[in-house]
């Protein structure tokens, strides 16, 4: 069986705006990720790792390499394979939160039956009672939660999440995870979730591709074998402490590297 | 432990009676030390509120210049809108013609007003044009700023899900507009009124500039005094109004 | 995507390129649509005719003296107007009390057209600088006030309690964090005010009043003479516009300097 994505030696070189010299954000980076997989992208800020994920989901065009989602090359969105959930919710502000998945079902091309659709997908994250609510009137935790179950409404085989739980406490986040972790035992879905907490990867992933400070590369791929849905209790296990450890070892160097950089470009800069 | 003081005052009740006070000092001040001819207190501007009132051509003055002020108005949050769209649309417009914009939107009309009057005469067709002038301008660079409020999140995301770019107008940079148009509103309200009121007061020879005249010259400040008031009230009225459908239209804003 | 930075500075260029064909176009329209005698030269005059007026005009006494009258009658306006607003602002913005009891009346009075009292104040006090002054005081001292208050009651009631906690005196707590705080939107106000009242000032001269530029203007109108009026609203625009750029910079560099 084919993977469900294939990365092969992509870059990404970004233009520098007003004089500023050109970014190499991603250096020749290859993935495979198999289908039903939990994939983490773990790295330091400014890895690259989002900039990957827009790629995969052909969002940004790479400047050079191509990724490939089960036969097909990705030459734009493929909205019904691919579904992405961003850091913050993408909730139409002017529009109920069943309008808006009215909206995003239409983009889709789905038009029957989406209301029977919409009221599942909200009720596998509890949020069926706020389907005639407007965004604002909302917590965060909520919204995150209603974009999320709009992620599986769209009923792809790929979900793309980018530091989805960032915003939310350590509870929601936790509460949250372990309903990801449920979803992808019950539907197989093939997730590749972005962070830079170390234990929120070791939690959900099965594989986790830590990743090298700018211009990122892939510096090592650690497999976390616990089969989904995880307990929480798998926390308190002495072998997430090892995954965790070690992550913390390839990771602390790319830290140390990013800040250094950060202070050079600011005592670089004017005042 | 909270002090055992007595509660201080509401912020509603020192309003209140600071208008109180106010206009208790205005019918005493005009009453002992203004002039009759010239000062009218206001136990005097409300008894001949309903003379003023009960005239046709007054009240017949007071329509058309309601009526100027509302079809300024709407002639002005269409155009505005349009021309504000179309500029804001592309970067290149925002960034040809927005300063053209905010320079008009600066400068002093009212030195152009003799000018209107040439062009347009002494009729509500002036008024009409200068209350347009007025209240077009904030709408356009309300219009155009917020154009360059839609998210780019949200575009990402409507493209992730596949829509075309017929859906993101529709679902996306439309109501973005929309939204932006109802914050200018209110400004363009109050600066329609402002330049009707400029052309009405302008044009002596008709309308309520008429009246003003009338009333001044011939030592009746009661009336002056009310036909202010009424004019004064219509105005908040019209402000109200439109707060009321801005915030009709932005329920979706509350938070 | 390399090319993202070349077209950013193409687009610059060719928006002020635009800009410039515009400008040029505009003028080019209006000798030509004069020189046809396509427009009635009441409504539209020749540039050449708006431009001998403007420099015979500048040479008159008669400029002087009106320019003379407006600017006196601005800055006494605008100096009660700024006192006035500042002061009271001032102490309505630093009680929250207050604060919310009389700004939404300022906002509220300061949305209607307050030209439409402008009639009271001739009544009261002539048709000489006295009613202008008045009436120009009046209206720019809204957005001054309205802007003070914002300034003094918009300060993050945090930096309050930290100063307090930090042991500072009332004088210093207003010197270090009020001051500092207020200043950049009062700032704005007291621009917003400035222009406002020049504003108000010629329109009062251009509605009742027997000097100053407003004044010269309607007069000009009356007489059915184009090119001076041109000429005075070219001044007064072009006068408006410095002022403008030049209030602008000080803005930014009090600003700055605090």
């Amino acid at each position: 069986m084919p993977p469900a994505i294939t990365v092969d030696r992509v870059s990404q070189l970004f233009a520098g705006a007003n004089g500023a010299p050109d970014a190499l954000a991603l250096d020749t980076v290859s993935l495979e990720i198999g289908r039903g997989e939990f994939v983490c992208l773990l790295g330091p800020s400014g890895c690259g790792k989002s900039t990957l994920l827009n790629i995969i989901g052909g969002l940004i065009a790479p400047t050079s390499g191509t990724v490939t989602v089960g036969a097909t090359p990705v030459r734009g969105p493929l909205p019904r394979d691919v579904a992405f959930v961003f850091q913050e919710s993408t909730l139409l502000p002017w529009y109920t939160v069943l309008e808006n998945f009215r909206v995003s079902l239409e983009f889709q091309e789905r038009r029957n039956g989406w209301r029977e659709h919409a009221m599942t997908a909200l009720s596998s994250v509890g949020m069926q009672g706020f389907a005639g609510f407007y965004p604002s009137q909302l917590s965060i935790g909520m919204k995150q939660r209603i974009n999320l179950a709009r992620g599986i409404a769209l009923d792809t085989g790929i979900l793309l999440m980018d530091e989805p739980f960032a915003a939310l406490d350590e509870q929601t986040r936790l509460v949250l995870g372990e309903d990801l972790s449920v979803l992808l035992a019950r539907t197989g879905k093939t997730i590749v979730f972005v962070t830079h907490s170390l234990s929120e990867a070791v939690m959900l992933a099965d594989t986790i591709v830590v990743m090298t400070a700018r211009p990122g590369k892939v510096k090592s791929v650690i497999a976390v074998a616990e089969p989904h849905p995880r307990s929480p209790d798998f926390m308190l296990q002495p072998r997430f402490s090892e995954v965790r450890n070690q992550c913390y070892e390839l990771l602390r160097d790319e830290i140390r590297v990013t800040v250094d950089a950060m202070r050079e470009a600011r005592d670089a800069r004017p005042s | 432990m909270q002090s055992v003081a007595a509660k201080p005052p509401s912020a509603a009740a020192i309003r209140w009676w600071t208008i109180a006070g106010l206009v208790l000092l205005w019918e005493a001040a005009a009453r002992l030390l203004g002039d009759p001819a010239f000062v009218a207190p206001p136990s005097l501007v409300l008894r001949t509120l309903p003379e003023l009132l009960g005239d046709p051509k007054v009240v017949a003055a007071l329509g058309t210049a309601l009526l100027e002020i509302v079809t300024a108005f709407i002639l002005a949050v269409i155009a505005g809108a349009i021309v504000g769209i179309a500029i804001g649309l592309t970067t290149l417009g925002r960034r040809t013609f927005y300063p053209f914009v905010l320079l008009l939107f600066g400068l002093p009309q009212v030195v152009v007003l003799p000018l209107v009057i040439l062009i347009f005469g002494l009729g509500p067709a002036s008024r009409i044009a200068f209350g347009f002038t007025h209240g077009v301008l904030p709408i356009m660079v309300t219009t155009i700023t917020g154009m360059r409020s839609v998210s780019p999140l949200l575009i990402s995301s409507a493209r992730s899900q596949g829509a075309t770019q017929a859906q993101m107008l529709r679902h996306i940079i439309f109501p973005t507009m929309i939204a932006t148009v109802f914050t200018g509103l209110r400004l363009a309200m109050s600066l329609t009124l402002l330049g009707v009121v400029l052309a009405e007061l302008f044009v002596s020879t008709n309308g309520i500039g008429n009246y003003t005249q009338i009333f001044a010259e011939t030592f009746k400040p009661g009336k002056l005094y009310g036909l202010i008031l009424v004019l004064a009230v219509t105005a908040v009225a019209l402000n109200e109004i439109v707060a009321l459908v801005e915030a009709r239209f932005s329920r979706w804003k509350q938070s | 995507m390399l090319a993202q930075a070349k077209v950013e500075r193409r687009l610059t260029a060719l928006s002020h390129l635009i800009q410039l064909a515009v400008i040029v176009a505009a003028v080019g329209a209006w000798a030509f649509l004069t020189s046809a005698h396509a427009i009635n030269p009441l409504f539209l005059p020749a540039p050449l005719a708006v431009l001998k007026a403007l420099v015979h005009l500048v040479g008159s006494r008669g400029f002087w003296g009106a320019v003379g009258v407006t600017t006196f009658t601005t800055a006494v306006a605008y100096a009660i107007a700024a006192s006035a607003g500042i002061v009271l602002g001032f102490f309505i913005g630093r009680s929250p009390t207050l604060t919310a009891a009389y700004r939404p009346v300022l906002a509220g009075l300061f949305a209607i057209p307050l030209t439409l009292f402008f009639p009271l104040f001739v009544v009261m006090f002539g048709l000489g600088p006295a009613s202008k002054i008045a009436f120009g005081a009046l209206y720019g001292f809204f957005p001054i006030v309205l802007n003070t208050i914002a300034g003094f009651s918009g300060i993050d009631r945090l930096f309050l309690r930290s100063a307090q906690s930090q042991g500072a005196t009332r004088a210093q707590t207003l010197r270090h964090i009020f001051l500092p705080g207020a200043w950049p939107v009062v700032l704005a106000g007291l621009r917003i005010g400035f222009f406002i009242t020049f504003a108000s000032v010629l329109g009062g001269e251009t509605l009742s009043s027997a000097a100053g530029v407003g004044y010269s203007i309607a007069h000009e109108g009356d007489l059915l003479d184009s090119p001076p009026m041109f000429a005075w609203i070219a001044i007064v625009l072009t006068v408006t516009v410095l002022l403008n750029l030049a209030l602008t910079v000080l803005e930014k560099r009090a600003v700055r300097s605090s």
